[in-house]
């Protein structure tokens, strides 16, 4: 009896805690579990350190976790819309989830932020995804970086293996496109699961084909396998990998096998390292302190400066926002999307974000810099 | 004229349960339930009517893992393939530019893509089912897993079904052309699906091949003999099944309007079969009860842990998974059970047509007439020979017994009869053609039909059902004729030949009980019954006596005389002498395999070599 | 595609294959003895080795807090009806193996230095910890239901793999561990590189797979578990405890399980999440095996290695639809030689 008590009062307790008014709602869809986890743990955790008030209003942030699930992630999405009334979603932390969110929140006119990598979120642009942002670097941006750096380097054949799933799939698609442009061949596409034990496979493949470079699109630490199996099988070129990988249990993983690894990355996994004139490097590594202070020294990863940049864009538009309506409103929702869109030359840990009707992402090349692994930790390259 | 058997004293659970003062008529609590499925959407906010909305669309899968794995025993992961087939075959040809001509036109309505989906759903089913029914049980699941994974990682790896990434701006469904893109327009369809889907699975399981489908858990042998094709039976319950997870991936992709491949997952296929079994696997309204517990408890989850243990950590998955195992140790059945109880419902007993037309019968064959003959019947088993050299023959309007002291071969013989079992050498006829080569099917279906020795029945119907049973053969009406009760004359007529072969054998006070809670001699009784309800020409009885009281034994033997009076071949393998010899009219005696001797009881009774092997020798 | 890669591929597919062999075992003789189809022996090898990987980086395992927890609640349940039953001893046995155990070993781990701890001496602590609970499974899971149908069994090891995939997420985040190899030794077969790693998989798995052969040929524990595998009742009535022949089942594939995760933990990245899809392809061995025949089930393992490694060259993409296809044309052909009809459970 005791703990049915106790259990019904928690649930009155969770109804309740919807909000009280004129407060800014903000709902988050992550995936803090399944097989994006390791993308939605450091967002979940950096939410925490998202302002709690914002042009005087307070600001309650509710998180919902969607297992890395599509129907969750809608569900979830509708949750927050219609029960907690919430003037703006973040999330979710993978493209297909963000994909299916789009419907949910242009049919209830609630503008979202989305920390996924596919440009299909936010272009091309129409009716629905009007009401979508998106704070990471397209892949095209972060792929040109790479393509810019084989150019400069010689490298005509390269062989590209990725994850079998979105990550992999978007990457190859961009990649593919640029590299076609700029005459750099694509010599082999192999795919592999983040779950593979063994890629010996694809990685003999990969050498069998003889190219001047191999370029890794996978995140995380399952992007270390293919690497090691490569260096293990006597590999001896350049191995490009995507800002997926930049953080320090990539590092801890892949180990001298990462010597010499080429990616391109936001500013913030370099803050500290920037010269002092990058226009990103005080807005870096302001996020950067705060996380490490909160989850230890060098746990800072690019996917939790995706939430924090949310967190960001919200700063700056929904005082502007909030001159014209109320929270809670479907005018605020109306003036908080248009108030984004509007968003000039604020600078996030990820990069500048300059809006326009057509442009949801708003990052430009200073969102990325490319980078090397040198003696067990990154360093910039130039 | 009919033999009574005295009532059995003991009231049984079934009828106790019925006695019971229950308040509620089924239709009226029906009735409530279906008013408030139609004002739902006006009262609950919109997120409530979301919930709603998956709850019919997970149920819709739900139901046929009731059908396949509670009633079919036959369990499945794959479940969600079959939604991803569906989602994606609309999603793809609803969305697609450039498709070729000939196909263009499905993918102008989701009407028309919802036919190919099923199309494309049952053409599938039939392969995978083909390949892994055969199978037993434990294969199946694993099975199952198998090509849900496959399934899987062809959805995505294909780039033309938009990959991993998935596909979007797959349009509404329009009905009266009217778009539905709302939640609570969505809700009535979801809901119409789901309750046209009930009922047909309710209509089904209640009719002649409903009963058939029934027996595949636990009773296939029996309904083999019975002459139901189980593989078919099976086959249908598999791609039903099949069909009910693509309508639901059909409206889910429409509702959802973006497919990719994680919702059709193997974890899902999981979570399909997780939802049946809490709800109540073996129940239709388990489905509704899985679906709405696993959907709302996640959700109770969600908000009320995190005020709890904190939101540092993930504990859904982990308070998720123990309670369901705490559910399944308080109750295997699923909730749905305990459900009912609280809510006193009356099930009104089926009525039985006098009126209805009596089956068609067989023309017995003339009395005298060589029915089945056994010449020379040799069966060894490896070194060991259990028949040897057997021969005997039964004749229309006679009743011969097989006797013999235990181990003497009697079974392997009455195997060999039956055509269970082939003998090594010689041949057994029935009417003149040999039963070696037939199955049970066949051989039911040339009059022949049997009781078994270990009672074979399925204890949950009741005894008019297990009896119905009988009649399969006799009766032709298929699976839609009964899933849109095309069926009913037909069934009248079932039950009142089964209720007719009730009454005959004396068991007309329990024709509405579980045929469980009957005692063992009622239960072969019931097994007579059953095989009568065939209209055989010949009777194979195993044991027929073997647990009958005093009363029931001459009740029995009474039966017995008269149905040879009507010129009915019967064959009895007995222990019980006094039974044989007052009713039989030749009596055949084995011993280690060897026919002793053959005759008249009477001459049997003094026949030495059966005094001996009977009793040791006469003292 | 040349001779070395062949080789290389074949290399692989065995050291894979291997691994799968040894689950593949361990699920057959769980199916055997409980009737459980045991899909959480996935999440005992990333358990293993990330209870390893964990003492490597100096912290205090958090299974070894779930192995307390497990035995607070076997000892409430079994010294709690032992003292009722005034089985003093049997009580204090209760205790002294799920009470005290566990938090003497949560005791030595919090006290000793165990990141600095010889490998061998790591690899046996982590065995200490996780192997028990597979008995404890058993008992507070598996024994109040064991004479359910096969189809709950399943559900409860459904149920338990979700919470103990949760539970691992819980203890060891969701990024990867890699553990260091136990010899850097390699050597040259021809053209052929063989890292020491494989050579210890390989060594182990078949010493492994020899001591179970004596274990179930040769000691009394052993035949007692085939008896209850090949009649239940029957071994009941012969006095096996079908209790006991559960717990030391459990034993048995926890063992196997955390060992596995062991061995491939310097080879590979371990997630909390790995397991399954390991598990998975053990299963398909097993299946090929017909869950019944242990020889079958081992090579079927090796066949599940091989195929998997050489489509990961030709068809990367589709490696895992082939590798899970390859058990329909198996299916097919057990189909073919299943002949007539049968009751089922």
């Amino acid at each position: 009896m005791k703990l049915r008590n106790t259990l019904l009062a928690a649930i009155g307790l969770a109804f309740a805690a919807g909000a009280a008014q004129a407060d800014i709602n903000v709902g988050v869809v992550l995936s803090a579990t399944g097989p994006a986890a390791s993308l939605g743990i450091p967002e979940k955790n950096t939410i925490s350190l998202l302002p709690t008030t914002i042009g005087g209003e307070k600001v309650n942030y509710i998180v919902l976790d969607d297992a890395s699930d599509t129907t969750t992630a809608v569900k979830n999405a509708r949750k927050l819309i219609d029960e907690n009334k919430v003037d703006v979603l973040v999330g979710s932390t993978t493209s297909p989830a963000s994909l299916a969110m789009i419907d949910v929140v242009a049919e209830s006119r609630t503008p979202m932020i989305s920390m996924a990598a596919s440009a299909r979120i936010v272009s091309p642009m129409d009716d629905q995804k009007r009401w979508v942002f998106k704070t990471p670097q397209n892949d095209l941006q972060m792929a040109s970086a790479i393509v810019e750096h084989m150019l400069a380097n010689g490298i005509k054949k390269v062989a590209f293996i990725g994850f079998a799933n979105a990550y992999g799939e978007g990457w190859h698609e961009q990649f593919k496109n640029l590299a076609d442009d700029k005459g750099i061949q694509i010599v082999a596409n192999e795919r592999f699961n983040p779950a593979d034990t063994s890629v010996t496979g694809q990685a003999l493949k990969l050498m069998s084909v003889k190219p001047d470079a191999v370029f890794i699109a996978g995140s995380g630490t399952p992007a270390a396998l293919p690497q090691k199996s490569l260096r293990e099988r006597g590999y001896k070129g350049p191995i490009y990998q995507t800002h997926g990988v930049a953080n320090n249990d990539f590092l801890r993983i892949c180990g001298k096998d990462c010597e010499g690894t080429l990616l391109p990355v936001g500013p913030v996994q370099m803050a500290r390292s920037l010269p002092d004139s990058h226009p990103v490097k005080a807005s870096a590594l302001k996020y950067v302190e705060k996380y490490e202070a909160a989850n230890g020294a060098g746990s800072v990863s690019s996917f939790g400066a995706y939430a924090w940049d949310a967190g960001v864009l919200l700063e700056a538009a929904a005082p502007v926002a909030l001159k014209n309506a109320k929270p809670g409103t479907a005018e605020f929702r109306a003036a908080l999307r248009d108030a984004l869109e509007g968003v000039k030359e604020v600078a996030g840990a990820t990069g500048i974000y300059t809006m326009s009707a057509e442009d949801h992402l708003g990052l430009d090349e200073r969102s990325r810099v490319m980078i090397e692994i040198r003696n067990g930790s990154w360093s910039l390259l130039k | 004229m009919t033999v009574r058997l005295p009532a059995d004293p003991v009231p049984s659970d079934a009828s106790a349960a019925r006695r019971r003062p229950a308040l509620l008529s089924s239709r009226l609590v029906l009735g409530v339930f279906l008013v408030l499925l139609l004002v739902v959407p006006a009262i609950l906010s919109p997120y409530y009517v979301t919930l709603l909305n998956y709850i019919g669309l997970y149920a819709m899968v739900a139901l046929g893992l009731v059908l396949l794995t509670g009633v079919g025993g036959l369990t499945s992961f794959g479940q969600a393939a079959f939604v991803g087939l569906g989602a994606y075959t609309t999603a793809a040809l609803t969305t697609a530019t450039d498709l070729p001509a000939w196909l263009a036109w499905v993918g102008a309505s989701p009407w028309l893509t919802l036919v190919a989906g099923l199309l494309i759903t049952a053409a599938v089913a039939v392969v995978l089912g083909s390949l892994t029914l055969k199978l037993s049980g434990h294969f199946l699941p694993l099975g199952t897993i198998a090509w849900g994974i496959s399934l899987y990682f062809l959805f995505g790896t294909m780039q033309s079904l938009g990959g991993h990434t998935g596909i979007s701006g797959i349009p509404p469904i329009t009905l009266f052309g009217r778009a539905l893109d709302d939640g609570r327009e969505i809700y009535y369809l979801i809901w119409a699906f789901l309750l046209v889907a009930m009922l047909t699975t309710h209509n089904l399981l209640d009719s002649r091949e409903g009963r058939a489908i029934r027996a595949l858990k636990g009773g296939r042998v029996m309904a083999e003999a019975m002459g139901v094709d189980t593989a078919r039976a099976r086959m249908v319950i598999f791609v039903i099944a099949a069909l009910l997870a693509c309508a639901s991936g059909w409206l889910y992709a429409h509702m959802q309007r973006f497919v990719n491949p994680t919702p059709f997952g193997v974890h899902i296929g999981i979570e399909y079969l997780f939802m049946a079994v809490i709800g109540g696997a073996g129940y239709v309204w388990g489905a509704i009860v899985g679906a709405s517990v696993i959907t709302v408890l996640k959700q109770w989850l969600q908000d009320l842990l995190p005020q709890l243990l904190g939101s540092s950590g993930n504990f859904e998955m982990i308070v998720f998974g123990v309670l369901m195992v705490l559910v399944l140790h308080r109750a295997r059945e699923g909730v749905w059970p305990i459900l009912k109880k609280l809510v006193p419902v009356r099930t009104a007993p089926k009525t039985i047509d006098t009126a209805a037309e009596p089956l068609p019968r067989r023309t017995l064959p003339a009395a005298g007439e060589r029915i089945l003959e056994a010449k020379n019947v040799t069966r060894k088993f490896g070194g060991l020979v259990a028949n040897d050299n057997m021969s005997l023959e039964v004749r229309a309007g006679e009743i011969l017994a097989l006797i013999g002291p235990n181990g003497a071969g009697k079974s392997t013989m009455f195997n060999q009869l039956s055509g269970v079992d082939t003998p090594t050498s010689g041949e057994v006829l029935f009417l003149g053609k040999p039963v070696a080569g037939h199955n049970s099917r066949e051989i039911a279906r040339m009059g022949m039909s049997r009781t078994f020795q270990h009672v074979k029945l399925l204890p949950t119907m009741t005894v008019l059902e297990n009896v119905a049973i009988g009649a399969h053969l006799r009766s032709d009406k298929g699976v839609l004729s009964a899933a849109w009760r095309l069926d009913r004359a037909e069934e009248a007529r079932i039950l009142k030949e089964a209720a007719r072969q009730i009454e005959r054998v004396g068991l007309q006070d329990h024709m509405f009980d579980e045929a469980g809670s009957l005692a063992l001699g009622q239960q072969r009784i019931l097994e007579i019954a059953r095989a009568l309800c065939a209209d055989p020409c010949l009777l194979l009885l195993d044991e027929p006596a073997a647990g009958l009281r005093f009363k029931e034994k001459a009740a029995l033997s009474e039966l017995l005389r008269k149905l040879r009076a009507e010129g009915m071949a019967t064959l009895i393998v007995e222990h019980d002498m006094d039974f044989v010899m007052g009713l039989v009219d030749r009596v055949v005696v084995m011993e280690f395999g060897h026919k002793i001797a053959e005759g008249l009881p009477d001459e049997i009774q003094n026949n030495p070599a059966v005094l001996e092997a009977y009793l040791g020798g006469v003292d | 595609m040349d001779m070395s890669i062949a080789l290389i591929l074949g290399q692989d597919g065995i050291t894979n294959g291997a691994i799968y062999a040894l689950l593949a075992l361990a699920l057959v003789l769980v199916f055997a003895v409980t009737r459980v189809i045991f899909i959480q022996q996935g999440e005992f090898v990333a358990y293993g080795a990330l209870t390893l990987a964990m003492m490597q980086a100096g912290t205090v395992p958090a299974t070894v807090w779930l192995l307390v927890a497990m035995g607070v609640l076997v000892t409430v349940f079994d010294a709690g009806a032992a003292l009722r039953a005034g089985r003093h001893r049997r009580a204090a046995a209760v205790a002294g193996w799920n009470l005290i155990y566990p938090l003497a070993l949560a005791a030595i781990m919090a006290m000793l230095p165990v990141a600095s701890l010889p490998l061998l001496v790591q690899v046996f602590l982590t065995l200490a910890i996780v192997v028990p609970m597979g008995p404890q499974m058993y008992r507070l899971m598996y024994q109040p239901v064991a004479s359910a149908p096969v189809l709950i069994l399943l559900i409860v090891s459904v149920a338990l793999h979700i919470a103990m995939v949760g539970l691992g997420l819980l203890f060891f985040g969701a990024e990867g561990q890699r553990t260091p190899a136990f010899s850097d030794a390699s050597f040259e077969l021809g053209t052929l590189m063989v890292s020491g790693q494989t050579v210890w998989v390989l060594v182990v798995s078949a010493l492994l797979i020899g001591a179970l052969y004596q274990f179930f040929e040769r000691t009394l524990y052993g035949k007692a578990l085939r008896a209850t595998a090949i009649n239940r009742v029957g071994a009941q009535l012969m006095g096996i405890s079908p209790a006991l022949a559960g717990k030391l089942t459990f034993f048995l594939a926890a063992f196997i399980g955390a060992l596995s995760g062991v061995l491939i933990a310097p080879i590979t990245t371990i997630y909390y999440d790995t397991g399954f899809l390991i598990a998975l392809k053990g299963f398909v061995a097993a299946i090929i095996g017909g869950l019944a025949s242990y020889p079958i089930a081992a090579l079927g393992a090796l066949l599940v290695g091989l195929l998997e490694s050489f489509s990961s060259f030709w068809a990367s993409a589709y490696k895992e639809v082939i590798v899970f296809t390859l058990i329909i044309p198996v299916l097919l052909w057990r189909s073919l030689n299943t002949g007539h009809v049968e009751e089922e459970e």
